[in-house]
This record gives structure tokens, sequence and C-alpha cells, in this order.
């Protein structure tokens, strides 16, 4: 390795950055391989947090930038005069090998921009598979990102080697994505997405005959879309997302906040701040769905179509329904409590566990460290509530904005 | 009587049996860190690997399997009553039985959770956050938890880096785990200095260093979300950090 591959690794590192998804979780693999390196630990590592707050799990990198298309939000859009790059196999392979031996990473996240054609760009993705897979006999995590247009053919034979992969579904709309992305076709988005599906499907079952089949991205997919770039609401968001987990079988949908870097007339300005609270809600409106069996309707009503960006989903759902509450705790269903707003999943397991040997008390639930500061609006214990307010949502909104001005101030710092 | 014991598991396992088949114990300490008292006896109690055998086979009988992995941790956490955490625990466990770890938050029960849990949530840091450096084809990293933890890093690296040889070594306590031809061991006592790298080992550190400060985004900079995770005392053997 010498100085180029410095220039490429910052070029072509500055260019997946944007790409949200670090996750190395879904595998759990031991290293079998004779001479082989690396394994996969299902609930996923994190190895250093960037000065952004965010974890880094993976080498995440584009194989090059130098793309055929020109979607106005992408810094790499081919009318835009950036410096290009591109890696060759087998230096993403030593790259990914070095760093892992020293611990850096979990593996690697693999994605490029659409150089000559899709078929050509994501064979070059699966020499870099084959490398390491054969080659270095590495059996730690890879993430690869399929490049739309790409054959089938293609997509199969990577898909056996990759633990995940992903297909970015971009934009929330089609309209949004015939804005900003012409050259993009919504078919060539789904396609893939759904051959993913069967194939996973596909090979799940077959392994229940052949023990030896090998599973196809036994991690699963994923994709993403960017938020605020263009005028779509909240609802159709996570309708958007809920149709994806539902359909798909995704295991994550990420949102990226549009981080306005180029100026065009469908775009918002240049001096836009992103909308970082606004990306927040909506994983944890991601999150409810996910673990919580909410479903995305229950967020919305007729007239509010966005996230109330003042109180966590949780809380709002709780005030339009407070008729539900408050749940008492000894008695309530693990799907009840989940509903309590600052209870998770933790605190209610740990609610009904120990609640097989006793009756909980207030006091029991503070040692559990469950956070009643927002739950004791929505609950009692015994019979007994301990909000000291009466139960309206006008009234607990109240006090609880007092609790999140100290929060709010945090979040509007870094602003 | 204040029993005390030579800092293994099995030493401190021998106590509890003595507590039981002898005379009751009102503490359990490491004799190396004891401090005699005037009004207090003591008795050092000698390790016995048999009778630890009986008192950890009736704790997994007797309590639950869950619960002797939280003892286990628990000995290793860094917490100065962590003997007398277990010795209480058992005390209490013996008479609950097996329904005895639903009670997360009785007053018995909940020290010892906490410093279980402290544990693991420090042992699955360090499976990110260990740093390896290329020294003369045998992969070299050092470390200082605030648990005893070299011990839980082991079967992950060693499954990881099966076919490289690899030394971890925690700083704090000068003891090491090397591991070489697919087996570990750890050596206590030891003193590593003086380590001579290899010669690309800057390089790839260097790589690494670029690569970690420009994928974060300007426009989203959060460094007190970023202490959080990545307290100041663990930096000093990142390399990213350095």
């Amino acid at each position: 390795m010498n100085d180029n591959v410095f220039k490429k690794l910052k070029i072509l590192s500055d260019a997946a950055k944007y790409d949200v998804s670090c996750v190395s979780s879904g595998v759990e693999r031991k290293n079998n391989t004779v001479g082989g390196i690396g394994n996969a630990s299902s609930a996923g590592i994190c190895h250093t947090w960037a000065a952004d707050g965010r974890c880094i799990s993976l080498l995440k990198i584009l194989l090059t930038n130098d793309c055929i298309y020109d979607c106005s939000y992408c810094l790499n859009r081919v009318t835009n005069p950036v410096e290009r790059a591109t890696f060759t196999p087998e230096e993403v392979a030593e790259l990914t090998i070095q760093f892992y031996r020293r611990n850096y990473i979990e593996g690697l996240f693999l994605s490029s921009a659409v150089e000559k054609s899709p078929d050509n760009t994501m064979e070059n993705i699966y020499r870099v598979l084959e490398l390491l897979r054969y080659k270095y006999n590495f059996w730690g995590y890879v993430h690869v990102k399929v490049i739309p247009g790409a054959s089938p053919e293609i997509i199969q034979k990577t898909g056996m080697l990759a633990d995940r992969m992903s297909v970015n579904i971009e934009l929330p709309t089609r309209e949004s994505l015939r804005m900003l992305a012409p050259q993009k076709k919504i078919e060539s988005i789904i396609n893939p997405m759904s051959l993913i599906n069967n194939e996973i499907t596909r090979t799940i079952e077959d392994k229940s005959h052949f023990t030896s089949t090998p599973r196809f991205v036994p991690g699963g997919q994923s994709t993403q879309m960017i938020i605020g770039a263009t005028p779509d609401s909240d609802k159709t968001i996570l309708g958007l997302s809920q149709n994806l987990y539902e359909r798909f079988n995704m295991k994550r949908v990420f949102f990226s906040a549009y981080v306005p870097v180029i100026s065009s007339p469908n775009l918002p300005a240049i001096s836009t701040m992103p909308p970082l609270l606004r990306e927040h809600r909506l994983y944890q409106a991601d999150w409810l769905m996910r673990f919580y069996y909410f479903h995305s309707d229950e967020l919305f009503t007729e007239i509010e179509q966005n996230l109330d960006l003042e109180f966590d989903p949780k809380i709002m759902y709780a005030l339009r329904n407070i008729d539900k509450f408050p749940i008492e705790i000894n008695k309530a269903s693990y799907e009840e409590l989940l509903r309590i707003p600052g209870l998770g999943v933790t605190s209610a397991r740990r609610i009904i566990r120990e609640r097989k040997n006793a009756e909980l008390s207030y006091d029991s639930l503070k040692k559990m460290k469950t956070v009643l500061k927002r739950a004791k609006y929505f609950i009692t214990v015994k019979g007994r509530y301990y909000g000291n307010v009466k139960i309206e949502p006008e009234i607990i909104k109240r006090e609880l904005k007092q609790q999140e001005i100290q929060k709010q101030l945090s979040i509007f710092d870094v602003l | 009587m204040d029993y005390l014991y030579d800092g293994t598991f099995e030493g401190f396992l021998t106590c509890i049996y003595y507590h039981y088949k002898a005379e009751k114990a009102s503490g359990i300490y490491d004799a190396s860190y004891y401090q005699q008292s005037m009004l207090k006896a003591c008795k050092v109690i000698e390790t016995d690997i048999e009778k630890a055998r009986i008192v950890s086979d009736a704790i997994i009988r007797k309590i639950s399997r869950e619960a002797y992995v939280d003892i286990y941790y628990c000995y290793l956490s860094n917490n100065e009553q962590r003997e007398n955490i277990i010795l209480e625990f058992l005390i209490f466990a013996f008479r609950y039985g097996r329904k005895t770890m639903n009670f997360y938050t009785h007053e018995k029960v909940l020290p010892l959770n906490e410093a279980s849990l402290k544990v693991s949530r420090e042992v699955h840091k360090f499976l990110g956050i260990l740093r390896f450096s290329e020294a003369g084809g045998v992969l070299f990293s050092k470390f200082s938890p605030d648990n005893d933890i070299l011990i839980l890093l082991a079967d992950h690296f060693a499954d990881r880096y099966k076919f490289e040889r690899f030394i971890i070594y925690d700083e704090k306590r000068k003891k090491a785990l090397v591991y070489t031809d697919e087996l570990w061991e750890i050596k206590e006592n030891i003193n590593i200095e003086n380590i001579e790298y290899s010669e690309n080992e800057k390089l790839i550190q260097d790589l690494w260093k670029q690569y970690f400060t420009d994928l974060a985004i300007k426009e989203r900079t959060n460094l007190n979300l970023q202490f959080q995770f990545v307290p100041a005392r663990y930096r000093k053997n990142m390399a990213e950090f350095k």
C-alpha cells in the first residue's frame, strides 16, 4: 500500500459517509475454515465513535465515485466537478484485512457509484467479495449495496457471499424520485428488493432439507431514504417504511437527514440546516413499529401528518389516546406495558419477571431504573396514581414541557 | 470471623464453603488488601478446588446457572464490596431457591445484578474498542479496563484470530492473555514494555486515523455524544485518538 491509497481512501470514504447504515448485526458465525480469519456476532459490535457521535462498525467506502448518473441531490453526479477515484478489488480486500486484524472494524460495507454500467459495477463488487471470502479466507461481516439495474444473476451470486445487502430507495415517493433522480426508475429499486427477499426465503427453506446449503444474505436486507430534500410528510415516510417491512421483510429502514451540499432549484437552499430532530423522531417512530407493536397509522391523525418535534411519538400517542391510560403495572400485558411512555423493552421484561414473585411497588420500579419521569403520568402501581396532576393531556403536556426544557437545550446546542 | 482468600475465584468459593460448614463469615476479603483490625478476628483460608466445586455445583443446582454467571462477573468487578455482595446474595438465594433471579430489585439481589451488568457492558465495549498492533508477526494489544475482564475476552478473540498469534496485556493488573497455536493462557505479574512494531504498522494506523477523521459529518458534530460512548480514560490505547 502506498500514498495513492491514502488519496483514494480520502475521496472514497468521504463519498460514502452520508450512508447511514453501519450495522454489523444479525449474523452469528464462528471461524470454521482452516486458515480463516474472522467471525460475526449477532448483536453487532461498534468499534469506535466518530466526532459526530455516530458508531463506526464497518469500513464504509465506495469502490468508485465515478458515476454515469446525474441525481441532483448527489455529490458524485456526473455533472459535478469533483475529483474521481477508483479502488482495485485487491486494494479494498487488503485494507479490510489490515483494519480487521487490528480490531478497528467488524467488516466491510461496500457501495459504489455506477461506473460504465450497473452490471459492470456489480461485477466489480462481486470480485471484492470473492477475493475476501476465498483468497483471504475472511469470515467477518460484509454488507454490499445492490446497484439498481444490475442483472439478477450477478445479484444472486453476490448475495451468496454477503451478509447483508441493501438497495437504496432514496426518496419516499415516485414523484420525488422523478424530480431528483430522473434516471432511476422505481422498478429498478423494487425488483432487486423482491429478488433478495425471495432468495432469502428460498435458501431458508432449502436449509431445512439440506443443512449444508449456504444462506443467502443471512443478515437480511435494509434500505435508506433521504429526509427533508422533498416535501413528503412523515406519514408518507413511515407508511412506506411499514410497507417495506411487511412486503420485503426488511431488517432496517434508515433515514438520512438531507445535508444540503449542492444548489439546485429543486432542492432546499445550501444554508438550510439538516433536519436532525425530525430524523431523530422518525427513528423513534421506526423503533415503535419494530419493537413496540405500533402500526404507522396509529402515530398520525387526519390533521397531523407529521410527528411532533417537541414530544417523542410515544408520548404523543399516549396523550391523544389518554382514555387508554393510566395502565396498572401489576396487571398489564407485555404489549400494554410497551405502550407506556418511558418504558422500554428491558423494563417491560423485568416487570413481567419480577411480578411473578410478588406485586411491584413504585419503589421497586425506581430501582429498575425505569424512566418514571415520563411514565408516572401514565401508570398506576397497586391502584395508586403517582403523577400528582389530573390525567388530562394539556396538564400532562405542561408538566412534561418543564422537564423537556433541559433536554432540548442540549439538542439545540448542537444544532 | 472475617475470612481471607488468595484472590482466586476458587479461593473465594472455598470461603463460602467454610461459611456454611464451619463458622459463619462476617466478611470475605482478598488477603493482600485486608486491613487488620484490633476488634475483628480473621482467618486465612487455603484454597481447596474440591470444596470450591461443591459450592459452584450447589449454586447452579439450587439457584441457577444465570446466578452463577452473575456471581462470577461480580467477582471480576472493581466493586470494593464485591465479595460481600456475593456473600449476602448467597445467604438470601440459598434460602429462596430457583426463583431468586426474578427478584431483580431485591436489596440482596440488585447489587449483584448491577455489578455484573457493569462487567458485561465493559466486556462488550472492549470487544469493539480493543486495538491491536503488529509486532513481528504477533498482534499486540494493551488496555486498562475498570474491571478484571481479560479472561472474558479470550474466547471471542481466539475465534476471530484463530490462526494468528496475539497478546492482550492488562497494563493495570500486569497480566496478559497469550494466544498461540490455537490455545490461550493467562500470565500473571508480567511487564511488557518497549514493543518494536512492524514496519508498516504506522502506515496502517495513519490510514485508519484519516478514515476515522474524514467519516465524521461536520454539520453533525457532537463531541458530548462521542465522549458518552468513548470515555476519555479508554482513549489512550486507541490509535484514532492518539
